[in-house]
């Protein structure tokens, strides 16, 4: 049974009319695949389906080692969103719910490979961060907020090479949920330390990630 | 069934619109995405107006934060909130409307066209409805600000998660309060609902369904005072306003349902606003200024319901046509000065 309706496909199919660029959809999981993993690989794979510029491959995390830490990948279920080149965008758990938003989005984004909601401003002053970034956007699926938050991140990922960004699933990976206080959300965890709670406009984002580079280097 | 919701507005692509940073003129602009937002421009592509719609960050609108929506009607099962969002968004975008999760954060309806200011670019609009909406009222104690997200939250179907098995509680006694609170026990152990009054305001129905809820008690005549924690909340300091009395009721969570605000902060000064703030305008959904209509919550301080939001919001779409129709040239509109 397909986990895409007939209608939703459809809508995908004209989101996907105009992509330009291929995407490949990285996604590991294993043998015996996680409470997610089944689902998140069928979703990848019926995503594929709906346009000839997307296609899935899928790994098994504890076999393909070597191809899981070249993306920098370190639990599953996982999604590379990759184009032209990686641009560091990255789905853990699966984006159901409103995070299926994010992935649609990210592949457009990854697709045309630059980050087309970002202002001009905000392009130019990502251009000049020198040093990595790592966003982490923790979410549930059930969150209408969250895709704002998962999307501006992985827009920033797009527009630097320093900057990675995750979407991470809070319930399926509670122990992150509690290693980073994770108890609303769309949070936005900046290299480990600076923290936005809720969704934040792209200026107010910026300004931590600055801060938290300015602050790393004091 | 895994649920998918499909609420992402951006279609842009070079031919839909002006690149991020440059301006562009439509014959409408919509700021808000909601029920009243959409719903004008559902009528206003049909019009074949060239229709911009500033989502903001909740495509969709209330719609898209809520559970179930049963009373809207040619749903007699009820409808999954986001689904209906996603409906509302589907078919605003059929009749040929720009979607923008995008916002204002300056309006000037002083000039002619009308120039709104987002995060990413500048826009014109020969008319302009402003469908923004509410937004949730904070309780205004100490502890809130510190503690949002850290155990205080707005948003029970976001947040619901995090408080399995632990104690919450719920501030307010209208509907989003009750239908909040009967969706909190799906997770929590205990949801204690805290109103200053001794009567609930909630509908029947909501009333009904909290009362028979074993996970669900009340505390009524009940203030909160203060939310208290170290790390996170771990109470609420409550007075009972009619003996005066005040204790801590301990708990792991604080969702606040204590009504809503109209956002108008951008028109202050622009547009006439009645004393709670809600926009002032004529039957005809027409504001003190021509060609500025207003539709939905935000100059709705009585009704609030998807409903009526989207009745307005095609009154207002209908009435902007007509005065497109008038008045062709903006520079003949009336109130408009020389540049």
């Amino acid at each position: 049974m397909p986990l895409i309706s007939q209608e939703i496909a459809n809508q995908v199919k004209d989101y996907f009319a105009d992509l330009t660029g291929r995407v490949r959809l990285i996604m590991f999981t294993q043998e015996f695949e996680c409470e997610f993993c089944a689902e998140t690989r069928q979703l990848v794979e019926e995503i594929a389906r709906l346009s000839d510029k997307v296609e899935a491959e899928v790994y098994n995390f504890v076999t393909d080692r070597e191809k899981a830490n070249e993306l920098g990948v370190d639990k599953i279920p996982a999604i590379a969103v990759i184009g032209a080149q990686d641009y560091g965008v990255r789905f853990y758990g699966i984006p159901a719910g409103y995070e299926f938003s994010s992935l649609i989005q990210a592949i457009r984004t990854v697709s045309a490979g630059r980050p087309e909601l970002l202002s001009p401003e905000g392009v130019q002053r990502l251009a000049r961060i020198g040093s990595p970034v790592h966003i982490q956007v923790f979410v549930t699926p059930t969150c209408p907020y969250c895709p704002q938050a998962v999307v501006l991140a992985h827009q920033m990922a797009v527009a630097s090479p320093m900057v990675r960004a995750d979407m991470v699933e809070a319930t399926e990976f509670p122990h992150l949920a509690i290693k980073y206080q994770v108890m609303g959300v769309p949070r936005t965890v900046i290299n480990e330390k600076t923290h936005i709670e809720g969704a934040a406009p792209e200026s107010l984002v910026l300004a931590k990630l600055e801060e938290a580079l300015a602050g790393s280097r004091a | 069934m895994l649920e998918l919701h499909l609420t992402a507005p951006e279609r842009e692509s070079p031919a839909s619109g002006p690149e991020a940073g440059e301006t562009g003129l439509y014959d409408l602009i919509v700021l808000g995405g909601g029920p009243a937002g959409l719903t004008a421009a559902i009528y206003a592509g049909r019009a074949r107006l060239k229709t911009l719609v500033l989502t903001g960050y909740l495509p969709g609108g209330q719609p898209a934060n809520t559970d179930v929506v049963e009373n809207f009607p040619a749903f007699p099962d009820g409808v999954a909130g986001p689904e209906l969002a996603r409906l509302f968004l589907q078919q605003a975008r059929r009749f040929g409307a720009r979607l923008e999760t995008d916002e204002a954060v300056r309006v000037d309806f002083s000039t002619r066209p009308f120039a709104i200011h987002t995060h990413k670019a500048t826009y014109q609009g020969r008319t302009v409805i402003v469908a923004t909406g509410v937004v949730p009222r904070r309780l205004g104690v100490p502890g809130e600000d510190r503690f949002f997200g850290r155990g205080v939250s707005s948003c029970a179907t976001c947040d619901g998660f995090f408080y399995r098995d632990r104690d919450v509680v719920v501030v307010g006694g209208g509907d989003s309060a009750l239908a909040e609170g009967i969706f909190l026990t799906r997770f929590a152990r205990q949801v204690t609902i805290v109103h200053r009054r001794d009567e609930l305001r909630a509908t029947k129905i909501y009333q009904e369904r909290a009362f028979a809820n074993p996970k669900i008690r009340f505390l009524l005549s009940t203030v909160v005072e203060e939310i208290l924690g170290d790390q996170t909340v771990n109470g609420v300091r409550v007075r009972n306003v009619k003996t005066g009395e005040s204790r801590i009721v301990e708990t792991d969570g604080v969702f606040i349902y204590v009504g809503m605000e109209p956002r108008t902060e951008l028109f202050v000064g622009q547009l006439e606003l009645n004393e709670q703030g809600y926009v002032v305008s004529d039957r005809r959904q027409r504001t003190n200024v021509p060609g500025v209509f207003v539709a939905g919550d935000v100059q709705d301080p009585l009704y609030r319901q998807i409903v009526v939001a989207a009745g307005s919001g095609a009154i207002a779409a209908m009435e902007a046509e007509k005065f497109l129709g008038e008045y062709p040239d903006v520079s003949n509109q009336p109130g408009s000065k020389a540049l």
